[in-house]
């Protein structure tokens, strides 16, 4: 990330020009969000690394979502969902 | 990065808004549920499983009063579906499409007239053919970092709702965003499966 071409990469359409210094602090908050990559805290993790792993992350999130809907369904199977969910409401907030 | 005390602060302010955001996640989505469980009494599994999914994500999205791209197509996409109508009016309210109206115009109207596919990709490809073929034979090495930069920002942009439409800058910011907000809604959607206890019918 030398280059201080500041020229934006996509035919963006007359938006402003990105320049490599703002991407390189986006991976780098990137970094820190990702729990694979959050112990190594060094700066030497590339940006395709990160990339790659913020992408595997989010794949493991959709799927946590689906198996978790999945087990609620089953849970939630009664008629009586009302009160289950009052209980856990204020369990949940308090 | 070398003041703790700022430091501190971060992650004290990190935390309340996560948790703001997750009470605002589960207001939002127990609505969604009983609008569901009102409108239809017998369910089977699997339609109660995408009841279930669907006012997560629409109650995910709405947290972000169409502040942000990837709600924006995470809705529009669900109102393409006929069945769910309903129930994106009912949780969002007559007043969402307003909402979109207002937020990045160029975006918005592609959402309004084209199905986003987030999961199928249509790859853009920009061919220059001259140019790109004397810079590999400058330095392979940064090319090919640049390809692979490339190639996963390609994955990540069918990953994020909207990412297609979005410039580099704005898919990186979009997706720390979408993963903040997808992390409260496991969360949130985690301590709820984990509390429940079993009802027998």
């Amino acid at each position: 990330m030398s280059s201080r071409r500041s020229r934006s990469r996509q035919s963006g359409g007359g938006s402003s020009t990105i320049s490599d210094d703002q991407i390189a602090d986006l991976v780098s908050k990137l970094q820190q969000l990702i729990p694979e990559l959050h112990s190594r805290r060094s700066d030497k993790v590339s940006a395709s690394k990160v990339l790659q792993e913020t992408c595997n992350y989010i794949r493991n999130l959709h799927r946590e979502v689906d198996d978790l809907s999945d087990r609620l369904s089953e849970l939630l199977a009664s008629t009586d969902a009302n009160s289950a969910q009052a209980a856990i409401i204020r369990s949940l907030l308090m | 990065m070398c003041n703790p005390s700022g430091n501190q602060l971060d992650n004290v302010s990190r935390r309340n808004s996560a948790r703001m955001l997750k009470q605002e996640f589960l207001k939002k989505w127990i609505m969604g549920l009983q609008i569901c469980s009102a409108s239809k009494k017998e369910m089977s599994i699997l339609e109660r499983k995408k009841a279930i999914k669907l006012s997560a994500d629409l109650a995910m999205a709405s947290t972000k009063n169409g502040t942000t791209n990837w709600s924006l197509a995470l809705i529009s996409n669900a109102s393409k579906e006929n069945d769910n109508k309903t129930l994106v009016d009912q949780m969002l309210g007559n007043h969402h499409s307003e909402k979109i109206s207002t937020k990045r115009p160029s975006i918005v109207s592609i959402f309004r007239n084209k199905r986003v596919a987030t999961c199928r990709g249509k790859k853009i490809l920009k061919k220059r053919g001259g140019i790109r073929r004397a810079k590999k034979m400058a330095s392979s090495a940064t090319s090919i970092a640049k390809r692979l930069v490339k190639k996963r920002t390609q994955v990540l942009k069918r990953l994020v709702p909207g990412g297609e439409y979005m410039d580099e800058l704005n898919l990186m910011e979009e997706t720390l965003d979408y993963i903040l907000s997808l992390r409260a809604q496991v969360d949130v959607m985690r301590h709820f499966a984990n509390a429940t206890p079993k009802f027998e019918s």
